[in-house]
Parts: C-alpha cells; sequence; structure tokens
C-alpha cells in the first residue's frame, strides 16, 4: 500500500530527535500562548513565525503546525475555565464547558476536550493521508483557468461561511488582494504601489498584516475593555469523567469529528465552521438531555472541540495539495512555506516528499504531546491565566517587535507593522472582519498570476474560464453560494445560527 | 439624509478611498490587452470593484439599522502609546541596542493599561530583558545589538 509506505517515511521523519523537539516545542509554546485569553491562533503564529527561520524549513513547518493546534487547545482551557474565549473557535465551548466548571467538573471537562481532540486528531490526520494522493492528482489536471476559478470559489466559500456582512467581508478579500500587488511585479519587473521606498519594492510583509491587524489592534481594542476575568483555579476537580459522562460524551466525539473532517476540507472551512456546525447539530440530535444545553452537557464541550481539532487537522489538505489556503491560519502556513522558498502546490509531495508525509505525521505526535501536556500540566495554565492583562500585553509587543525586526533586520518592518496596527484598529471600530484581509493578501499575487496565464493562453479570450468545464463548475458553485446566502430566508436564518451560539 | 448605521456608513467611504487609491495610483503603469495584462491591469479592475462595493457599504449604511451602528470614539490614548512604543522600539533598536529599546516598549506601552505601577513595569522590563536575551541572543543566537552604541568596542 503506498498510504503506508508514505505514512513510514512520514514518521520516519517526524520521529528523528529535532523534529521530535521541535514539534514539542511548538505544542508547548503553542499551549502556552494560546492559553492567555486575546490571542488566537493567528496571532500567535504571525507572532512566533519568525523564530522559524533559521530551522530546516521541515522543522520550521512542524514547529509551526505545532504552535497551531496547541494555541487552539489552549484556546479552550480558557474558554472552560475563565468563560474567555482564547480563540473563535472555542466560543462555543464557552458556553457548556464554563457552565460545568462552575458545577465543579471543570475536570471532566478539560479531559473531555483533551481526549475528544485526540481521538478527532487521529481520525484527522489518517483523513488528509488518504485524501492527500487523489487530491494532488485532481490539481496537476489543473490549467491556470481552473486555478483562478477554484480561487474565487475558495475566498467566496470563505466569507459566506463566515459571520458578518457579506459584502464587506468581500470588500476586506478585496483589499487584501490589492494590499498584495504592492512590490515588484513579476512579469514586467515594474515596482507597484512603492513610491520610491525601497523596502515596499519586494512587497508588503505578510507578518506585518497579519501580527498588526490581528496581533496589535487586538491588544489596542483589549486595553479598552476593563478587565473581568473570573478563574475557577481551587475547582478544577477529578480530571477523568465518570463512566455515565463517558458514555454519555462518546456518540458526540464521533459526530463532531465526522463533521469537522468534512467541513474542514471545504473552502472557507476548518475550525470554526466546525464548532459551530457541530454544536447545533448536538443540540438537534440530542433528546431530553438531563443538563440542558447552555447549562453544562458535556457533549456541548465533547463535540465542538472534537469537531474543532477534526477541522483544524483536515484544513491543512487544500493548502497542501492546491496551495490554497482555506482560511486565515492557513494563509500563514503558505506565507512561512512561502519564506522557507517552497512554493505550496501539489508538487510539493513530489519534490519534498518527506515534507509533506512528516508534516502530516508530525500532527499525529503533535497531538499525542497534547493530551500528554495538558492533563498533567493543567495546574500550570491554571496559574498563567491569573497573570494581570497589564503585564501580558507588553510582553506580547516585545515579542512582535522582537520578531517583526529579525525578518530582515530592519526597522522599517516594525513601523509597518504598526502603520497595520493602526489599519486593523479602524477595522475593529468599524466592524470590519480583518480575516478575508489576510486571505486576499495571500491570495493576490497567485491570483493575478493564473489570471494572466490564462488570458495569455486564451489569447484574451475571457470566455475560458466558462468553456472549460471544471472552471466552469468551479464558478457555478461560486455563485451558487452567493445567490444561496443572499436569499432573504436563508440570510435570516444564517444570523440566527451565528447568534444561537453567541 | 440620516446615516442608520455608522459603521457601515463609514467602512464604505474607507472602501472607496482605497478602490480610488488603487486606481488611480495605477494608471502611471503600463495596462497591456486582455491577452498580455500590463502591471496596471489587475490593479485598476480590482480597485474599480472596491470602489463599487464601497458605494454599496455606503449606501446600506444609509439605509438599514444596525443594532452596533454607532462608531464608539477611538482610544487615542492606548492606540498612541502602544504603537508609539513599538515604532520607538524599532528605530530605538540599532542605535540604542536591545535593552534599552526594550525598556522604552514595555515602559511607554504600559502607560497604555488602566492600572499603571511603576515597580511592576519595571520588575517585567528586567524580567523580559534576561528572558529575550536568553532566548534570542543566546539561544537562537539572532544578531541584534544587545547594548548602545557608545558601550559596544
Amino acid at each position: 500500500m503506498e498510504l503506508f509506505d508514505n505514512l513510514a517515511l512520514g514518521f520516519a521523519t517526524a520521529l528523528t530527535l529535532q523534529n521530535l523537539f521541535y514539534c514539542f516545542i511548538g505544542v508547548l509554546i503553542g499551549t502556552l500562548i494560546g492559553v492567555l485569553p486575546g490571542i488566537g491562533p493567528v496571532a500567535t503564529l504571525a507572532m512566533l513565525l519568525p523564530v522559524t527561520y533559521a530551522l530546516p524549513p521541515t522543522s520550521a513547518l512542524i514547529m509551526l503546525a505545532g504552535i497551531y493546534y496547541g494555541a487552539q487547545y489552549g484556546g479552550s482551557t480558557t474558554a472552560i475555565l475563565v468563560n474567555l474565549p482564547g480563540e473563535s473557535s472555542s466560543v462555543v465551548t464557552c458556553i457548556d464547558g464554563y457552565q460545568m466548571a462552575r458545577r465543579g467538573r471543570a475536570g471532566a471537562a478539560l479531559a473531555t476536550a483533551a481526549l475528544g481532540s485526540f481521538f478527532a486528531g487521529t481520525v484527522g490526520v489518517l483523513f488528509v493521508a488518504a485524501l492527500a494522493l487523489p487530491m494532488v492528482e485532481l490539481a496537476f489536471k489543473f490549467g491556470p483557468a481552473e486555478y483562478f476559478s477554484l480561487m474565487i470559489l475558495g475566498l467566496i466559500g470563505a466569507v459566506v461561511l463566515a459571520s458578518g456582512s457579506l459584502i464587506k467581508a468581500i470588500a476586506m478579500i478585496v483589499l487584501g488582494l490589492l494590499l498584495g500587488l504592492v512590490g515588484t511585479d513579476v512579469n514586467s519587473g515594474v515596482s507597484r504601489f512603492s513610491f520610491e521606498i525601497p523596502e515596499l519594492a519586494d512587497g508588503i510583509g505578510f507578518v506585518s498584516v497579519a501580527m498588526g491587524v490581528f496581533g496589535f489592534a487586538e491588544i489596542i481594542a483589549n486595553l479598552e475593555q476593563k478587565e473581568k476575568r473570573e478563574v475557577f483555579t481551587s475547582k478544577v476537580g477529578r480530571l477523568m469523567p465518570s463512566k455515565e459522562e463517558f458514555l454519555y460524551a462518546y456518540p458526540a466525539v464521533l459526530r463532531g469529528t465526522a463533521l469537522g473532517s468534512i467541513l474542514g476540507v471545504l473552502p472557507g472551512g476548518g475550525a470554526l465552521l466546525a464548532a459551530f456546525a457541530s454544536y447545533t447539530v448536538e443540540k438537534k440530535v440530542t433528546r431530553n438531555p438531563k443538563i440542558p444545553f447552555g447549562q453544562g452537557n458535556i457533549r456541548g464541550v465533547a463535540a465542538p472541540e472534537s469537531a474543532n481539532n477534526a477541522g483544524a487537522q483536515t484544513s491543512f489538505i487544500p493548502m497542501l495539495t492546491l496551495g490554497i489556503p482555506p482560511n486565515a491560519v492557513m494563509a500563514l502556513m503558505v506565507g512561512a512555506m512561502t519564506i522557507h522558498n517552497i512554493q505550496p502546490g501539489p508538487q510539493v509531495m513530489s519534490s519534498n516528499p518527506a515534507l509533506f508525509w512528516g508534516l502530516i505525521a508530525s500532527m499525529w505526535i503533535g497531538n499525542l504531546f497534547l493530551v500528554v501536556l495538558n492533563l498533567p500540566l493543567i495546574g500550570i495554565w491554571v496559574q498563567l491565566l491569573k497573570v494581570p492583562y497589564r503585564l501580558l500585553y507588553p510582553a506580547i509587543l516585545v515579542f512582535c517587535g522582537i520578531g517583526v525586526y529579525s525578518i530582515n533586520n530592519n526597522p522599517f518592518d516594525v513601523t509597518m507593522t504598526a502603520a497595520f496596527g493602526l489599519l486593523g484598529y479602524i477595522f475593529f471600530k468599524l466592524r470590519c472582519e480583518p480575516a478575508p484581509l489576510i486571505l486576499g493578501f495571500i491570495l493576490g499575487p497567485m491570483m493575478e498570476e493564473n489570471l494572466r496565464r490564462a488570458m495569455l493562453l486564451s489569447r484574451g479570450d475571457p470566455t475560458v474560464f466558462f468553456t472549460r468545464p471544471l472552471s466552469l463548475g468551479l464558478l457555478i458553485a461560486a455563485a451558487a453560494l452567493v445567490v444561496i446566502v443572499a436569499l432573504p430566508n436563508i440570510k435570516k436564518k444564517r444570523e440566527v445560527a451565528f447568534q444561537e451560539v453567541t | 439624509m440620516k446615516i442608520r448605521d455608522q459603521k457601515n456608513f463609514w467602512s464604505g467611504l474607507m472602501f472607496m478611498a482605497f478602490g480610488l487609491f488603487f486606481v488611480g495610483f495605477a494608471q502611471q503603469y503600463d495596462m497591456g490587452t486582455a491577452a498580455r495584462m500590463g502591471p496596471a491591469f489587475f490593479p485598476t479592475m480590482l480597485g474599480g470593484l472596491m470602489f463599487l462595493l464601497g458605494i454599496i457599504v455606503t449606501l446600506s449604511g444609509l439605509s438599514t439599522e444596525h443594532p452596533d451602528g454607532k462608531v464608539e470614539p477611538f482610544n487615542f490614548k492606548a492606540l498612541g502609546l502602544v504603537l508609539g512604543a513599538v515604532i520607538a522600539f524599532g528605530l530605538l533598536l540599532r542605535p540604542a541596542g536591545l535593552i534599552v529599546a526594550l525598556f522604552v516598549l514595555i515602559c511607554v506601552s504600559s502607560l497604555g493599561s488602566h492600572e499603571f505601577k511603576l515597580r511592576d513595569v519595571l520588575l517585567l522590563s528586567v524580567g523580559l530583558s534576561l528572558l529575550v536575551y536568553g532566548v534570542f541572543i543566546y539561544g537562537l543566537s539572532m544578531t541584534i545589538p544587545v547594548w548602545p552604541v557608545f558601550w559596544r568596542d
């Protein structure tokens, strides 16, 4: 079986002492920062990206992946213990997780989250490994026209499935695409929108955008609110769920895993959507719950936690096989690969098999680390939660500052990041969701390149996007998504669905 | 005319401004043809789309109420202190070295908080200096100057 050969190669790569070490460090730091409220996985990744520059590409990506699911998991810990979602995908976990903590079952909630996540992670990794080969084969059938249409579908999907105003999200994507075009045009060599600033000729650094918009802007926004945190430190309680709780929770884990694995692959999918969807499903499926949802039902923790971890894993599929990030986190991973001179896309699997399969195998190992780390170390994470924000944010700023500076050893990048911090703060004030901007920013140059190639091949005939069947199918899917969401009936339901859980 | 949703109204204007900006500055580059697109083609297309979307968002701000439509006043103090501290850090790093830059960043940015305690801030600066030195200089051997220019040999 080719699959097993590939996985064997992957584990051989991931189990080297060096890669194990970086996987461990990644998961540890990711959890550490994920636990801190107010910093989500995107900001965490942007902040720690520069640290991985010095590493060989495989180790760097393994570490970044570790940081991602570490942060993802750390977010749930905060959600359960403090009722503050560390990141958006654990918003759902807050609802029942925090109520469980108030009932003195924080330990069981944390253990359920950890074990559910581990199970979901395992299934997710197998899913990634199994789907990778056929997806890559499909990708090789894609020409520039298909790629362009696929990116349109991906971008539309990303905004349709997110909450908030559709038209504003599309505008944010377009703004991201435009910002991505700043710098030297590869085809003509013309330096666009750089205004004689030599640093801008290389384009805007994507770490600056991500860190400014997500990191700095969030800090300033947080400073506006007075701190109010209530930590259930003394009552974490017995860690293992009781037999009754276990039997009650495990079907929810299975459902969450299945739903999360599928939703993760979709454009715009990933952890957030998976968590929301699975919570809604649980509420529908469970009849006459002993403890109602919203008051500490363990299924309300088990399902979304499994789903968001499964979704987190499988959202690697479009990124690894097609080179197209389905969400903002994967956009950062694409950025990281580009920095290490790996052009993401279907050719990665054949040109860098050790990196490709090593990364997949390391995801499973990372998930194992997560369980091992989190259950015994929960006490330390709880202590971390007590650190007041006024001490935390200067520390975050220090690490961001050094990180951005060290990319090019240039103070210009630091100033640029501050500028994006200002822009991000304005977005926050004007209710503009920043995640689509990052996606657009990463995809901008790719989209232009594929549009140019497609139009060159068709000798300037724009109908090429509609006459090639694969491309047409992708565009129809994108159009259908917009139409469906714009229908007044569904529009109302979509708004309700997002409000119900928050 | 009444603005019903200030947030949408202003973000629409912002999008329109961005659209105009990119379309305007793209015109100094070569447009090319549909088959051989020049550097101005895609930005002009996108900038135009951006402008149109901006109009729609602005109009929606005029026509539709939103429960969360009021733009809250900016916290210029936190904004200025945090971003100012970061910019100062970047500019100080080369001439003054890591330690000085770090103290400035922490002390200035801390002023943005509701509760500022000098003792805690100084302790934090010392602690973080040690940590940063250990991780970045000693551990990752990054080439960042540690001390001010006149102290280095």
